[in-house]
């Protein structure tokens, strides 16, 4: 490996939390949140240094990222909209939010639009059945929705 | 009915600016770490055993049985694990734990460590919970902070370190193993059992998987005594109260706290959640997360808890309480449920990988209008060669809801069948 | 010893044992694919599935170690029905291409349904379908078939020593790759096809050459090293197809390397030699028998002779010759050559961590025992040589003295040769080998000698007999 595509901060990172874990291996699932932190999603170059890291094939890398749907192995949007479509949110109309979505931008689920600035996914369940329908966006949750709290959310969206 | 009862956790369920200093004034805390590390271990597990408390995670084995499993000498080293992994569809009591109370957690799984002999633990929380994540973390430090963690804990022998692992997207590692698994860095497969994870758990260590609610239970244990806790709990067997999370066609969806078996479905739907959304009548109740069998409208007059459920044939489970009105399709509610689990399903052993799937695509036609009278018949027989033949009891999780779904609302389904449309569409 | 009763029959049994093996010992077959005794147990195909007294569920066999008393049913209609939904979920799947899959015939999968599974299908849904996968010179995948029992992902891991082979994805998607269609690395690849319980994993060079009905199966040794791997070898109408490993608990359990799997392809080679050959001139040109042992007796006779024998050679072969040469060629001195640097077994050693020995021929040890010592330069005097080999043995390089040669030799090997007289390969002798543990092993003729090749006894009664009056070629 060449030179290094993952920041110093990946590695002072990963260097904190190595003690608490018996294994290096352990390391795999926070070293590919933080590599994905840094990217957006986890290029294969960067699983690959990922691997060099922990010190294992980098086949396993990869059997492991894809295994998990948060680990997004093809690029995502700027805003990476995730509409839990499971039980209560489904009782609570979130087939309609993911339809306004979907035409709104003219993409389908799983897809990101061209300028690349929405991504957009069904998820399973978020946790968030008391407060159905819910949207994970990025990192943040937004709950109770409806179709014009969905618009304002979005409209307010650089 | 729902008179005023003692409630544990839910008072505390307000956004803190400060959620340690909230923790040391309003909760007393770590007043029972204190206590309980100057107990002996044997101690601690007889108060647990006493306080009837049971796994708040979905299977409801008793606490103190299962740290008692735990051997007292081992080469290896011994591990606590929280399952925070919260992924059972309809339940979200755990995220309000530790979003609102981070602290009674830690505090919870120092006493846990201490009796099982644990000097490392972790918190497997699911990787959506990115903000409580952060909650946990930042609490963490605090308790590192202020000797509540780490070395030398509030000035004893106890050596104790805690770490938030994030998981990524994937409902089975709610299962422990699964979840031992994705800790160690590997796909999040369940493993066979034998070995427990008492046994050989965490990087080969005994090791005690207990859920969020379960160890936010034990400093009350410990600060009150099992016995108080046990008589909180209006059934045999089942001590302490229990967060119920009612959602979907209610008019007030939420956590609720009521003493364990003090409460019918119910008294919990019209009584405490207002009763179903619009005034509807009520079509069907999912009482325990999305695996657990369907009841009808005829059958809510049942005790909310392990015993009574598992009775009339389904479950408490994580106390999900899902609640669907009568305009709503239940065979389109069945087949997202089946999608979740063939999503879901790790692909591990063949029942679960095949069978998940090929249900998925029955009820997907039958909800399409292009289903056909055998169709049902097969669906039941494949449910039942998934039940019970399955690695872990992620095959169950799917096969249960399949049958009561086709068994309790057949009509529902052959009006999909014979009008080749769905009736409510 | 401990016992249980598995179908109202007492077996005894090894505290430990799971009882599929248990059950074997006692007579009965459990169905199963994923479990393999050289592999972890995982328990994933759910096929073993058994009735347990006082067990409600039915419990996995591969997983389950039996106890003092164990009641077990193999065949109850619980257990039969178990198994057959079991095969219904693993063939709804599954392509019905058995008549041009190579594994046909020797496939777990097509075994078991034919005891276990239903004659009609009841899956009416689309099937899962994906595109083959090239893994590199050894390994075809064909994920179609695959039935997700990972004894290729943990023969990686667990034997060959690398997480190469892995399942991506999940569920119903999990598709069981090299990532990015990398080669697989291991030198051990070939064990990938023999493990795999249906056609997902098959040999290239094997693909579509043979229905395996249709081989015969000589249970013989691999003569790749000195560990002396057990193997087959399996042949039609005298040509060898494959040679595939046989279990052998204290040399090479259930494995074989690549290089000695592939060995065998010299045997059929279009550049072997199958005529005796003569220089006559500058070139080499066939000739018969009487001649070419006249040719070779007067190239020898009367000089002081250095003969080199392959450790590639047999014991019996070895002995004769040792007792042929006082007589015959009394003016010689005898050694052995095999692999460049390991001139005895003190050089020899593992060359891996799994099965390969430093050695690559497969009796330097029994050689050894006999008293022959390592060659390495020619005694001065020297004015010829006789080399002896099989088909393993490293020629060394012999500069310009005469040469005569017997034995597995390739058209560039001979260039200076005086005279050739063909021998026979490993697979078309009988005769001993000592490994490098002193284990004495057969090996086993398993096709016949192409063209003019003879055994080395032949050739050396021949010579023995032949009349010749000196100075008369």
């Amino acid at each position: 490996m060449g030179t290094k595509i993952l920041s110093n901060k990946f590695y002072s990172q990963m260097e904190k939390l190595e003690p608490r874990y018996p294994t290096k291996v352990a390391l795999l699932l926070p070293a590919l949140h933080a590599a994905q932190d840094e990217f957006g999603w986890l290029p294969p170059e960067v699983m690959d240094e990922v691997a060099v890291y922990i010190g294992i094939h980098p086949a396993q890398v990869r059997e492991v990222a894809s295994f998990y749907t948060m680990y997004n192995l093809k690029p995502v949007g700027k805003y990476h909209l995730r509409f839990c479509t499971n039980v209560a949110c489904c009782l609570r109309g979130s087939d309609e939010l993911v339809e306004h979505c979907e035409k709104k931008f003219g993409i389908k689920c799983g897809e990101t639009t061209k300028d690349r600035k929405f991504t957009l996914m069904e998820e399973e369940c978020l946790g968030s059945c008391g407060t159905a329908p819910a949207l994970m966006m990025n990192d943040d949750y937004y709950e109770n929705l409806d179709i014009p709290k969905l618009d304002q959310l979005l409209e307010r969206l650089e | 009915m729902s008179a005023q009862s003692e409630t544990l956790f839910i008072q505390h369920f307000k956004p803190s600016a400060k959620p340690l200093d909230y923790y040391l004034k309003s909760m007393s805390g770590y007043q029972m770490a204190k206590k309980a590390l100057a107990m002996s271990q044997d101690d601690i597990i007889a108060e647990v055993k006493k306080s009837n408390l049971r796994g708040r995670g979905g299977a409801g084995f008793p606490t103190g049985m299962k740290w008692g499993f735990i051997p007292k000498q081992s080469k290896k080293p011994k591990y606590l694990v929280c399952n925070a992994d919260e992924s059972e569809p309809g339940t979200f009591k755990d995220r309000d734990i530790m979003r609102y109370t981070p602290h009674l957690l830690i505090e919870g799984m120092v006493i846990a460590a201490h009796a099982i002999g644990a000097n490392s633990g972790f918190i497997y929380i699911r990787g959506e919970y990115v903000v409580e994540a952060k909650i946990l973390e930042k609490a963490i430090e605090e308790a590192y902070a202020d000797h509540y963690l780490g070395k030398n804990i509030l000035g004893t022998e106890f050596h104790f370190d805690l770490t938030v692992h994030r998981g990524a997207g994937a409902y089975i590692c709610g299962e422990e193993t699964a979840l031992l698994n994705s800790l160690e860095g590997k796909r999040g497969e369940p493993r066979v059992k034998p070995p427990f994870p008492a046994q050989a758990g965490a990087f080969g260590g005994p090791t005690i998987v207990n859920n969020v609610e379960t160890l936010a239970a034990i400093p009350f244990i410990m600060s009150r005594g099992g016995e108080w806790f046990s008589k909180l709990g209006k059934i045999e067997k089942s001590g302490g109260t229990r967060l119920f999370c009612v959602s979907g066609h209610v008019k007030k969806p939420g956590v609720y706290e009521l003493p364990a078996g003090s409460v019918t479905l119910r008294q919990l739907i019209y009584d405490h959640c207002g009763g179903i959304l619009g005034d509807k009548k009520l079509k069907a109740v999912i009482p325990g997360g999305s695996s657990a069998p369907v009841l009808t409208a005829d059958e809510i007059d049942v005790i909310v808890d392990i015993e009574p459920l598992m009775k009339i044939g389904t479950m408490l489970g994580s106390a999900g309480i899902l609640v669907v009105s009568e305009d709503y399709c239940v065979v389109k509610l069945i087949k997202r449920i089946t999608k979740f689990y063939a999503h879901e399903s790790c692909g591990q052993c063949t029942p679960c990988r095949e069978g998940c799937k090929w249900m998925e695509d029955i009820l997907e036609r039958i909800e399409h209008g292009h289903g056909r009278e055998q169709d049902l018949g097969l669906l039941l027989e494949i449910a039942d060669n998934i039940n019970g033949k399955t690695l872990c009891a992620l095959g169950d999780a799917a096969a249960g809801p399949v049958t009561s779904f086709v068994k309790k609302f057949r009509a529902d389904f052959e009006a999909h069948i014979r009008g080749g449309k769905c009736p409510n569409a | 010893m401990p016992k249980c009763i598995i179908d109202g029959r007492e077996v005894e049994f090894t505290p430990g044992q799971n009882l599929i093996e248990v059950a074997k010992k006692g007579g009965v077959a459990i169905p199963f694919f994923c479990y393999h005794p050289g592999l972890t147990v995982v328990a994933q195909c759910r096929m073993c599935a058994v009735e347990i007294e006082k067990m409600p569920k039915l419990q996995t066999a591969c997983s389950t170690p039996a106890t003092e008393g164990m009641v077990v049913k193999t065949k109850s209609p619980r257990v039969l029905q178990a198994q057959s939904s079991t095969m219904e979920f693993l063939l709804i799947n599954h392509p019905l291409d058995c008549p041009i899959c190579d594994k046909s015939g020797e496939c777990d999968l097509q075994d078991n349904s034919f005891k276990h599974g239903d004659a009609y299908s009841r899956y009416t849904e689309e099937r899962r379908t994906y595109l083959d996968l090239d893994m590199g010179p050894v390994i075809k995948k064909n994920m179609n078939r695959c039935i997700h029992c990972t004894r290729c992902i943990r023969f990686g891991d667990e034997i060959a020593g690398i997480h190469e082979m892995v399942a991506v994805k999940r569920g119903n998607n999990t598709e069981i790759v090299t990532i990015d269609g990398k080669q697989l690395q291991t030198e051990y690849a070939g064990n990938y096809a023999d493990i795999c319980p249906t056609g997902s994993l098959t040999l290239k060079e094997f693909r579509f050459k043979k229905r395996v009905w249709m081989l015969r199966k000589t249970p013989t040794v691999c003569e790749g090293c000195s560990r002396g791997c057990n193997m087959e070898i399996q042949q039609d109408a005298n040509v060898i197809y494959r040679c595939l490993p046989r279990e052998n608990m204290a040399i090479n359990k259930y494995w074989l390397c690549d290089e000695g799997r592939f060995n065998f392809t010299y045997v059929n080679s279009k550049e072997r030699i199958i005529s005796p050959m003569l220089k006559e001139k500058e070139n080499l040109s066939d000739a018969d028998w009487g001649t070419s042992i006249d040719l070779a007796k007067k190239a020898l006779e009367g000089k002081k002779v250095a003969v080199l024998v392959g450790s590639d050679m047999t014991q019996e072969e070895a002995a004769l010759l040792l007792q042929f040469l006082p007589k015959h060629l009394p003016n010689s001195e005898v050694f052995h050559f095999g692999t460049p640097g390991v001139l005895s077994t003190k050089d020899d050693g593992h060359a891996d961590k799994i099965l390969k020995m430093k050695s690559k021929t497969a009796n330097l040890n029994g050689l050894e025992k006999l008293g022959i010592q390592g060659y390495s330069k020619l005694p001065t005097g020297t004015n010829a040589v006789f080399v002896i080999r099989g088909g393993r043995a490293v020629l060394p390089d012999l500069g310009k003295v005469t040469t005569v040669g017997y034995g597995v030799f390739m058209k560039p090997q001979i260039d200076r040769f005086a005279a050739i007289l063909p021998g026979v390969s490993f697979a078309e002798k009988d005769g001993t080998i000592v490994n490098f543990e002193g284990r004495e092993q057969k090996i086993r003729r398993s096709i016949v000698p192409p063209g003019k090749c003879k055994s080395l006894s032949e050739v050396l009664m021949m010579w023995a007999n032949r009349k010749v009056a000196s100075g008369a070629a």
